[in-house]
């Protein structure tokens, strides 16, 4: 009897725990977008390490078209994330950068973080995606 | 008792977003303890006009001569550089660096001198007059609720330097692009370009213009790496190379010297170490760290000679020549530490001078022998600083040396103007009195002529009398007094570094 009521314990709470993880699909709203032409790659962190050197949980590429770009990111469980992303003017596929490797081409974190002498932090950069908030807006600016 | 309607509503809602706005702009006021502390020591004491906030629409005035008449001959434009504004909503700089660029230019001539002075229109100025506040970090003040940079030109106040390329005015920075200005109007262009992967890169406050072919070198820091860039820009603004030189460790370098043969710098002993929330916060001076020479070959960059000094920091150079035996002269502003950079720099923004000596500025000659032996002699006990030579003779063997000079009893800056004989060490000084705080003298050379002909231009803020004045002198006579002297009717605050452009 014990046994049974843990166990519905705990299945109900896995059963909650799974309702509440239902993935989520992430709509950036990007605005501030200029020269209107090339792509926007955009990259999606789920942890402090990843967002310090790891990889991506989420990339994608959206065409530019205006100032404006909605993006449609791939559900992902609901939890703390991270966005970088850069506007590829030129196409080429790659973040150029100046002599010193500066970045020379407009790029943008979410949160619209910026670091001071470097990269935003990841404590900067980090949101909340939930069922509740599955829209983040970000700008260049 | 009645309801509240929706429209009334919404005009609650603004009015009490007014009133936030308004509350907070009156907390910063009264919390904010340098505003304060300057806000009390300006109310008495007319020297923290050096560092008053100019107006936002600039100045506009004519000078009225006090002393003497034009030098015959003498036509063109004074342009200086320096910081102009300090405080927003309430909250002041905590660095003397931090001040957004404001130009003056005083146009001399045959009708007198007229006066004008502009805010160089950084992207930073734009973003925070619409702002209404400060938005970014600053060499060594963090703003409350800054928003970061996303690179160098973010925070770029243009506040340093200006020089003349070409038909064009660029406005010098540190740590980032040269600002392009119309010469004629203050006008800002923006971000000077040079070409493709050279946006944002750091070009220098202090460029040397090579007397014969008009070539103006200029190097770029990058403590973060540990390397510097080196400019080389042809006579009418093009550019001729730019590229990276590695393992120069980060000094803070401010200013470097030109040989025939090489470009050299002085690597202070104040180094980079990071995690600093402002550049600045970035440094500390390290005791046992020895100043380190470097002349790298004009020829080829990777060539380079190496020599060890003992521990200290300057800001700023007077010249330097090479022998063909490749010894390297040259004259220097330099201090045993850096005091001044952490503390007294953020002394002035409250209003009130530090009175240390432990880290002004003495002159000295030093000789970089080959072989990796140096020698260092000191002329005065004396304090100087913003040493000038003859344009004519950058680079060049040369005589003369012109600066501003002080001692312990002036602790709120220089009043008198100088010129060292750089061989004999003889000396020709003018001292303007207790109240009269001088700028850096500028020379100005007459057509053909020896070494040292011309005049010494210098601005100076009149603190008996509240306003800014324009001196000059014949610059191998500075004893007798200035040739002529103007006065405008108001006070502007203390640029650091100027040109001359000739009529």
């Amino acid at each position: 009897m014990f046994n049974l009521i843990s166990t519905l314990l705990v299945s109900a709470s896995l059963m909650s725990v799974s309702a509440e993880e239902a993935p989520v699909e992430l709509t950036l709203e990007i605005q501030g977008i200029s020269p209107s032409e090339g792509t926007l790659m955009i990259a999606v962190f789920d942890s402090r390490d990843a967002w310090d050197g790891g990889a991506p949980v989420r990339g994608m590429r959206a065409s530019v078209d205006g100032e404006t770009l909605s993006a449609l990111i791939e559900a992902l469980p609901p939890g703390r994330y991270g966005v970088k992303m850069y506007h590829d003017v030129n196409g080429n596929g790659e973040l150029d950068t100046n002599m010193m490797g500066m970045p020379s081409e407009p790029f943008a974190f979410s949160n619209n973080a910026r670091g001071r002498f470097g990269p935003a932090s990841w404590s900067d950069a980090a949101f909340e995606l939930s069922a509740d908030a599955p829209v983040h807006s970000i700008s260049f600016q | 008792m009645s309801s509240i309607n929706r429209r009334e509503t919404l005009q609650f809602l603004l009015a009490a977003g007014g009133m936030a706005g308004l509350s907070n702009a009156g907390l910063a006021a009264s919390q904010d303890p340098v505003f304060a502390a300057y806000e009390a020591a300006s109310a008495n004491d007319p020297w923290t006009l050096i560092v008053r906030d100019a107006p936002a629409a600039g100045f506009q005035g004519e000078a009225r001569l006090i002393r003497g008449a034009m030098p015959r001959g003498l036509a063109g434009t004074l342009f200086r550089n320096g910081p102009g504004r300090f405080s927003r909503q309430g909250w002041r700089y905590r660095h003397w660096f931090d001040g957004d660029g404001f130009i003056q230019s005083w146009q001399i001539g045959e009708n007198g001198v007229s006066h004008r002075g502009r805010f160089t229109e950084t992207d930073k100025w734009v973003a925070e007059e619409a702002a209404g506040r400060f938005l970014t970090p600053g060499f060594g003040s963090l703003p409350p609720n800054d928003i970061g940079t996303s690179g160098p030109d973010d925070m770029n106040v243009a506040n340093t330097s200006v020089i003349m390329v070409g038909d064009e005015l660029l406005a010098l920075w540190e740590g980032g692009s040269a600002w392009s200005l119309d010469p004629d109007t203050l006008e800002s262009r923006g971000a000077r370009r040079w070409g493709s992967g050279l946006d944002g890169v750091p070009f220098s406050a202090h460029p040397k213009v090579d007397p014969a072919t008009g070539m103006v070198w200029n190097f770029g820091s990058d403590p973060f790496n540990g390397r510097l860039v080196i400019w080389q820009v042809g006579a009418d603004g093009s550019l001729i190379n730019a590229g990276l030189v590695d393992g120069v460790p980060g000094g803070m370098i401010h200013d470097f010297v030109i040989t025939e043969r090489s470009l050299v710098f002085l690597v202070g002993s104040y180094r980079y170490q990071g995690g600093g929330e402002t550049f600045n916060g970035n440094f500390a001076f390290e005791n046992d760290t020895p100043m380190m020479a470097i002349a790298i070959d004009k020829s080829d960059w990777s060539k380079r000679r190496v020599w060890e000094m003992d521990p200290g920091f300057l800001f700023h150079f007077g010249g330097a020549w090479e022998s063909v035996d490749g010894e390297i002269v040259l004259d220097a502003a330099l201090s045993p530490e850096a005091r001044f950079v952490t503390r007294g720099a953020e002394a002035i923004m409250r209003g009130a001078p530090e009175g240390e000596d432990s880290s002004q500025t003495r002159h000295h000659l030093i000789r970089l022998q080959p072989g990796g032996r140096v020698s260092s002699e000191v002329y005065s006990a004396d304090f100087i600083e913003f040493p000038q030579v003859d344009p004519r003779f950058v680079g060049r063997q040369r005589d003369l040396t012109w600066h501003i000079a002080w001692d312990e009893s002036r602790e709120r800056g220089a009043t008198r103007i100088e010129r060292r004989n750089l061989a004999t060490g003889a000396r020709d000084s003018f001292d303007h009195g207790p109240q009269t705080y001088v700028e850096e003298p500028l020379f100005i050379p007459t057509r053909g002529g020896r070494e040292g002909e011309g005049w010494i231009v210098h601005t100076a803020l009149n603190a008996n009398d509240r306003r800014t004045e324009l001196h000059i002198f014949n610059a191998l006579n500075l004893a007798d007094g200035p040739l002529a002297s103007w006065q405008l009717d108001y006070a502007c605050p203390f640029g650091f570094h100027g040109c001359w452009r000739q009529a």
